[in-house]
Formats: C-alpha cells, sequence, structure tokens
C-alpha cells in the first residue's frame, strides 16, 4: 500500500525542515480514519473512567454513612468498571486489528520503526526532546519515538487486560469468566496479579500525562495541527511534501 | 436408648457419643459436602457397616499446629469418630508406641498393605542439605515420604506446609522445604488440604466422603476439595455487605471497626482466599478470623508467607522502597513527576524561545509550519 499523499512511509526528504516548508503554503490531508480517531477517543475515556473506579476500588477513598443496605457505592464502582473494561478490550482489539486492515496511516508499520529511515528518526526524535536539536523529524504520520511509545502503551493496555481477566476470574465463580484462572498462576498468584494491575495504571496515566503535554509541545512546533487532527483526520501539511513524491 | 447395632456404635457408645450424636455428625458431614440431609441416611450407613481403612500420619517439618487442630474439634468429636472408623497405625504424636517399635508399626504398613492405606501428610519436606534438616529414626523426611506416599492408595495433605510448603518454603527457604506433590512426584491420588492450620471439619468430611462414595471428592486445581475450598471467603463473608456499600474499617478499633465494617482497608486477603471458613467456623463454628475482627491473610493459597504478605495492607510493596511501601504512592508520585518534567520542559521552551526571539513569544504560524526548528 502507498500512502496516500506526502512522503511519510517514503525515503527522507533532502531539503533542509525550513527551506521546503517555505514554499507553496499548506494544504489539508486526511491522516487519521475514522476508526483511528474514534478508537482513540473511546480508549482515552476507558481509561478515564477505569483509572477513577479503580483508584476507588483499590483504595475507597469516600466511606458513605447510613445502613449498608441502602447504599452500593463499591458495588456500583465494579460494575462501571468491569464494563467499562468490555468496552476498552474490544477498542484495543478492533485498534490493534485495524493495524493489519486500516489505512495507510492505521498501520502496524507507523508503531513498528522497520525501516531504516524510521529507526534513525527515532533518535532524531529524542534529540529534539533534550534539546540536542531544533528539527524534529518530519513524519505524515505518527513521529517514529511516538510510534514505539505506542507500542508500549498497548502493551500497556494487554498488561491491563490480562491481569484484569485474571483478577475478574478469581470472584466469577461458576460463570464462564472462570476460565481465566489459567492466567493467574502464569501471573504468579492473585496478588501478584492486582499488583501488576495497579502499576500498569500508574504507567498509562503518567504516559496519559506525557501523551498531552507532547501533543501540545508539537502540535505547536510542527504548526501542522495535530491535535485538531485528532478531532477531524485532517493534518495541514506543507504543499511541498507531495511534490516531492510526484 | 437405642442398642448399638454395629462395632462402631458400641465403640462410640463406650466414649460417651450416643446414637443421636453420631446422627447427628452424619447429617453435619452430608451438609459440609454439600449434599441434601437425606445423604446422612447413606453416610451413617457407610460409616458402619464398611471396613476400617488403615491410616498412617506423616509429621514433617511444622509446628503440629494441624494434629492439634484435628485433635481437638470438639463433641460429637469429629476426631473421636474419625478415629474410630480409621485404623490409626501410626501418629507419632498420639501412638502408644515408640522408637523402634513405632518405626515397625509404619514398616508393616508399608509393607502389607501396600496401596490400602491412605496417608496423610503434615509439614513441609525439606530438600536441602541432602534431607538433613528432618530426620526421623535415621531416615530424612524425604525417603520416608517417598517409601510411604508412593505405596499409598492416597495421599492427604493436610496444612499449608504440606500443601504447598507453607511457612518453612517461605523466602528464602533455607532448607528447600517443598509441598508433598513437588517432593513426591507422581502421586497418583493426592487431595489437599490447605490452612494454617487445616480445619479439622474439612478433613473429618474428606474422610467420610471417601468412606462413604469410596471415592474422593471433586477438587479445583490445585487438588482441593470444592466443597471446601470452591468459595472465595470473600463471597461467603458475613461483612460482605458493608463491602459492596463502601463502608470500611479504616483504622483498629474506629466506630466502623466497633459496627463490624468490612477489614478490606486493613489489608483483609478474603477477596483472593479460597475456603469454607465463613460457612463452618473454627473451634466447633465458634468463631474465625474475620467474626473477630480480622482481616483474613489468606493462609489456604500457595506461597501466602510471600504473596499474602504485608497482612495489613491490600498490596504487596514496591521493591526498593521497602516491603510496607505503597505502590500506590509511587505511582501517584511518579505521575505527578512525568507531569512536572513535561511542565519544567515547557517552561524551558519557552524560555528558550523568549530569549530565542528577542523577547517575542509568537505561537507557531500555521500557514508558514515552520515553528519547529525555533524550539
Amino acid at each position: 500500500m502507498t500512502p496516500p499523499t506526502t512522503t511519510a512511509g517514503g525515503a527522507r526528504p533532502e531539503v533542509s525542515y525550513r527551506a521546503k516548508d517555505e514554499t507553496g503554503g499548506l494544504e489539508r490531508v486526511y491522516v487519521w480514519d475514522a476508526v483511528v480517531r474514534l478508537t482513540h477517543w473511546i480508549i482515552m475515556l476507558a481509561i478515564l473512567i477505569q483509572a477513577v473506579t479503580g483508584i476507588y476500588i483499590g483504595r475507597p477513598f469516600f466511606i458513605p454513612a447510613g445502613a449498608e443496605d441502602q447504599q452500593f457505592v463499591m458495588g456500583t464502582m465494579k460494575v462501571v468498571h468491569s464494563y467499562t473494561a468490555i468496552v476498552f478490550t474490544l477498542a484495543v482489539l478492533v485498534r490493534v486489528g485495524w493495524m493489519f486492515v486500516g489505512s495507510y496511516y492505521a498501520r502496524w508499520h507507523q508503531f513498528v520503526p522497520a525501516s531504516a529511515r524510521r529507526r534513525r528518526d527515532v533518535w532524531s526524535m529524542l534529540k529534539f526532546y533534550t534539546f540536542l536539536s531544533r528539527e524534529p523529524p518530519l513524519n505524515v504520520g505518527h513521529n517514529p519515538l511516538a510510534g514505539l511509545t505506542y507500542l508500549l502503551v498497548f502493551a500497556l493496555y494487554f498488561t491491563m487486560i490480562v491481569t484484569g481477566l485474571a483478577l475478574y476470574s478469581v470472584g466469577a465463580g461458576v460463570s464462564y469468566m472462570k476460565m481465566w484462572d489459567f492466567l493467574l498462576p502464569i501471573l504468579g498468584g492473585a496478588q501478584t496479579a492486582r499488583w501488576i494491575h495497579h502499576i500498569a495504571m500508574w504507567l498509562l496515566l503518567g504516559f496519559f500525562a506525557h501523551h498531552i503535554w507532547s501533543a501540545i509541545l508539537v502540535s505547536r512546533s510542527e504548526g501542522h495541527g495535530l491535535i485538531d487532527s485528532m478531532f477531524s483526520g485532517y493534518k495541514f501539511l506543507p504543499r511541498s511534501w507531495r511534490k516531492r513524491d510526484e | 436408648m437405642n442398642v448399638p447395632t454395629s462395632d462402631l456404635c458400641r465403640e462410640l457408645e463406650a466414649r460417651g457419643v450416643s446414637r443421636r450424636e453420631f446422627l447427628g455428625f452424619c447429617s453435619a458431614m452430608a451438609v459440609m459436602i454439600g449434599l441434601p440431609k437425606s445423604a446422612a441416611a447413606a453416610i451413617a450407613d457407610a460409616l458402619e457397616n464398611k471396613p476400617k481403612p488403615t491410616l498412617v500420619w506423616l509429621e514433617f517439618q511444622d509446628c503440629a499446629g494441624n494434629t492439634e487442630s484435628f485433635l481437638r474439634s470438639s463433641k460429637p468429636t469429629a476426631a473421636e469418630v474419625v478415629l474410630d472408623l480409621l485404623s490409626i497405625d501410626y501418629h507419632e504424636t498420639i501412638m502408644a508406641a515408640a522408637g523402634h517399635r513405632a518405626e515397625e508399626a509404619l514398616d508393616s504398613v508399608v509393607k502389607n498393605k501396600q496401596g490400602q492405606y491412605i496417608a496423610v501428610v503434615e509439614g513441609s519436606i525439606p530438600t536441602g542439605a541432602n534431607g538433613a534438616y528432618c530426620t526421623i529414626g535415621g531416615k530424612s523426611a524425604l525417603q520416608i515420604a517417598n517409601e510411604v506416599c508412593s505405596n499409598a492408595a492416597a495421599v492427604i495433605a493436610v496444612g499449608t506446609c504440606a500443601t504447598f510448603g507453607g511457612l518453612p518454603a517461605a523466602s528464602p527457604n533455607p532448607t528447600g522445604a517443598l509441598g508433598v506433590a513437588d517432593a513426591v512426584p507422581g502421586i497418583k491420588t493426592q487431595i489437599n488440604l490447605s490452612a494454617c492450620p487445616v480445619n479439622a471439619e474439612n478433613l473429618t468430611a474428606t474422610v467420610v466422603y471417601f468412606l462413604t462414595y469410596g471415592r474422593w471428592p471433586a477438587t479445583d486445581a490445585l487438588n482441593r476439595p470444592l466443597f471446601a475450598y470452591g468459595k472465595s471467603i470473600h463471597d461467603n463473608c458475613e461483612r460482605r455487605a458493608h463491602y459492596d456499600s463502601g463502608q470500611y474499617v479504616e483504622q483498629w478499633g474506629d466506630e466502623a471497626h466497633r459496627q463490624g465494617h468490612c477489614l478490606y482497608k486493613m489489608g483483609c486477603k478474603g477477596p483472593v482466599s479460597f475456603q469454607n471458613c465463613p460457612n463452618v467456623g473454627w473451634n466447633d463454628n465458634t468463631s474465625w478470623p474475620i467474626a473477630c475482627g480480622h482481616g483474613c491473610i489468606g493462609c489456604a493459597e500457595p506461597d501466602f508467607w510471600d504473596k499474602m504478605t504485608p497482612f495489613y495492607a491490600h498490596l504487596p510493596g514496591f521493591p526498593g522502597f521497602g516491603k510496607a511501601s505503597n505502590i500506590d504512592k509511587v505511582g501517584f508520585w511518579g505521575t505527578v513527576g512525568v507531569a512536572a518534567a513535561f511542565g519544567t520542559h515547557t517552561l524551558i521552551h519557552l524560555g528558550k524561545k523568549l530569549v530565542g526571539s528577542g523577547g517575542e513569544d509568537k505561537p507557531a504560524d500555521p500557514t508558514k509550519g515552520s515553528e519547529g526548528g525555533d524550539a
């Protein structure tokens, strides 16, 4: 599959970052398809809901007064947590499947730095973040460092899903969800699984903080409408990028 | 008064256990195993009329707590009934013989009743130093276990030490202690009755089940009978309503503790522990830990001394931050740290821009899209 417009998967632009952008102004390029955008926001919302309910489940910070048969705070939190987990799991599975059948910028090669150019750009992006370079590498879709980071994030998603299923199976009784209890010995017992579940949540929340800041930073630096693109699907890219491909 | 109809009844009568009490025991056992009360008749019939199986009780590396638990069960004592049901040919704590005589008794069971006797094992089996940490009559625990368990019709591991290694196997496990199944591979029929100590009711019910039906009860993945280990402590807990409603003890002796609210925040491991304590209780159902206001420590689970600790915290600590550290605290400050790092990064970014552009902080010009290079 070839990129719909501009460079991205192809060779790195020869022209210097600043010079080539001067020519021709910007054009609207459709980068993120509907599935990418939809799963992005569903996963985000699911993580927020699960973090709030999950933190309550791990450390109930609100204790209602009154008779125990008049409240159902923990019960409600667990139900919301479990149902959101189903939505989250399905969204993650759809997104991972979409890595193989989706549009060009949704695909796996945007995450795995398989080409020499993308591997080089991982370092270029690191240099940019650490003030060692002034020029971020040019990419239409994910920059390779971001793509690599998202691979780790997907690994965290799967950690959450696997430990979550294992923990659910502990109290699943005779329901079919008991089938996941084979995961418990693999994970080192329910307490260890719970511990991993917590660690992975904090890593995800740490990523969340990082993600928002770097999105703002890169959006400002590139000026290509990175944040807007996750709503509209369109980035504003230099017209010259497409010309180089033609 | 009823006329005793069998040897068992006569023996029980001699010990002051009436037939009424015996039938009460049979009904209790039927309920324990999860059968309707009408099964009590089948149980009574089996106990009275079937030949007594031979049982040997091996004790290795443990505190004898399982023997204590078994012998101290009360009237009509499960132990009394079972002691009469079984021909206990070897049990170091309660047998009259001593020294070589005792060892001869064990040898003769292994030789003469090969494949017919039940071996109950209490305590873990040390494998370090060639088994020198636990020897009886000049033989190591491992040797004895190998001889006795591999010739038994069935092995019942009682207590967490015999089942999973228990306390002796806790990190760093200086004696190389193992549970029976790990120390003696290839045991065909093994029933695990974990807990610290074993609940005498569960041991009795397991034996009664075998005597009645001639087979062993259905077990879970860890070979523990489902009638006793099929449900978590949490699911049967009398304080469960407080858990679901969100009412928790937050400090020992606080108002919630006095009201009997849920001990989840005090580190109760009931949600990840499986046993029938809430239903059967201990000491003739006098009480059990959570009823006393203390959380479950998960004593019936594998590696509980390593995995369920700290007993008074919800989660294990964070490596490098100490056993009592809280991963949620570490994680919270880690997240705050990431946010702060990126905030600082932005401040540096803006600061450099201010210096670089002579005091003008201009956002990226979207018509040119070339701001990145100026970062």
